[in-house]
């Protein structure tokens, strides 16, 4: 019970860092446009969060996406 | 505020806080681990580690006690207002210390088996029922991961993005953690086997914190009582809120209407102007702050308004309610209906007397 508790926190995490890194490099510009040109520190700061929140900033992402093709 | 994100935004306020944050917990670990070296010798000795994780714990709790006092004392006195200006790089601080205490014990309390540690951290002890026997760390496992979602949200981008309301609700979860602590530490003492003067000491900081919040609370209140009072003069929309001469030259005063929302209004050269409390950054009483360079100064974290239009001086994109403001004889008269954020009002003119 605990390790599958724990493996699933584990999951979570991993694919968080997967999409952190991404998300970091590319996802805050198009989500927020006061991170255009901000430094790889400031990537990298947001970059715990992003991994602890990451479902809500693929939402995010993804909505940015659609506004940006359909206008 | 806010026009590129910058990793930490540095001053020279910030600059010095933060070396004292840092020569603060330096001093602290080196004395509590130097005292604890020569106050319990032979076969009292305490163990490296043990004392190390005692050092970091006891650090990170005083911390939080400093961080949860800055909030009212701020309120009552504003000689305390430059402790709360960069006080999310206390909150991170204390993050770091406690991740630090956390790391250790669960190294040394549970890394010496065969199970992997943070397996044995939640699945060793499931005394739930007991209390003399809880599974005490759990409970500061618990504390620990909303202090680190609170450190990992504290930049301003996560102010932006999860919007003000939902970021304040996530931060105002340090109060939950505080109660995990509180519990995390008297268990672990009454288990422990600690000396009587730790539970003392916790016992004080639990005292003190809740006091200045029902001062700091209760002045509050007495402030929204006045605003009940207050009622439209003469059948119209406008409201007496006091005298002119109760508001100081380039500084802020608040008034509550009907118990609503705060305004804030400024004297500025000779003017009067009228905006909401609310400062558009993370809500702090614009009212108790200043007019500094022609600017509504937030007492904060120091965000600017022009008081005739509510926005911030450009490049800045920031704006606020206004509202609608007019002296008759010496009486400041407000119209409480909110402006939308950033509606130019014409400041009313203050005759000299
Ligand atoms: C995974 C998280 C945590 C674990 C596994 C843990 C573990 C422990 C352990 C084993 C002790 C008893 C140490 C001893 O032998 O005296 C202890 C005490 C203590 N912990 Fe934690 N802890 C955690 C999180 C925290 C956090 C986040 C704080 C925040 C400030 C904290 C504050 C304290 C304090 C003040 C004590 C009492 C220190 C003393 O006895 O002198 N702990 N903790
Ligand atoms: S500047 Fe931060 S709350 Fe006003």
């Amino acid at each position: 019970m605990v390790v599958a508790i724990l493996l699933t926190i584990g999951l979570y995490a991993a694919i968080g860092a997967a999409f952190g890194i991404l998300f970091a490099w590319r996802g805050v510009d198009r989500i927020d446009p006061a991170a255009h040109g901000a430094s790889w520190t400031f990537r990298l700061l947001i970059l715990p969060g992003v991994i602890a929140l990451w479902p809500l900033l693929m939402m995010r992402w993804r909505g940015a996406a659609r506004t940006r093709d359909s206008s | 505020m806010s026009v590129g994100y910058v990793t930490v935004q540095w001053n020279r306020h910030k600059r010095v806080y933060d070396v004292c944050i840092a020569i603060g917990i330096s001093l602290y670990l080196v004395v509590f681990i130097v005292v604890g070296k020569l106050l319990y010798t032979g076969r009292n000795a305490i163990s490296d580690p043990i004392l190390g994780m005692r050092a970091l714990a006891t650090c990170a709790f005083l911390l939080l006690h400093i961080i949860l006092c800055i909030g009212p004392l701020a309120r009552l006195d504003r000689r305390f207002l430059p402790l709360l200006y960069n006080r999310r790089h206390l909150g991170v601080a204390t993050f770091l210390i406690a991740l630090a205490h956390a790391a250790l014990a669960i190294g040394f309390y549970h890394g010496f088996g065969s199970v992997n540690p943070l397996v044995s951290l939640l699945s060793s002890n499931t005394n739930f029922a007991s209390l003399s026997a809880f599974p005490y760390q759990i409970l500061g496992a618990s504390a620990l991961l909303i202090m680190f979602l609170m450190a990992a949200t504290s930049h301003d981008f996560w102010l932006r993005n999860l919007g003000a309301p939902a970021w304040k609700r996530l931060h105002m979860l340090v109060y939950v953690a505080y109660a995990l602590l509180i519990m995390h530490v008297a268990l672990g003492i009454l288990q422990t086997q600690r000396s009587p003067w730790l539970a003392a000491l916790v016992g004080a900081g639990v005292v003190t914190v809740a006091a200045l919040h029902i001062v700091a609370g209760a002045r509050e209140c007495r402030h929204d009582e006045r605003g009940w009072q207050r009622a439209p003069a003469g059948g119209g929309c406008w409201v007496d809120v006091g005298a002119v001469d109760e508001i100081a030259d380039q500084c802020g005063a608040t008034v509550t209407i009907g118990g609503r929302e705060r305004i804030a209004l400024f004297r500025h050269n000779g003017r009067v102007s009228a905006a909401t409390n609310v400062c558009a950054h993370q809500g702090g009483p614009l009212g108790e702050g200043r007019i500094i360079d022609g600017c509504i100064t937030c007492p904060w974290h120091g965000w600017q308004y022009r008081p005739a239009d509510g926005r911030s001086p450009p490049p800045f994109t920031e704006k606020i309610n206004t509202y609608r403001v007019r002296i008759v004889g010496r009486r400041v008269q407000v119209d409480p209906t909110a402006l939308p954020p950033g509606t130019a009002v014409e400041p009313a003119r203050v005759e000299e007397a």
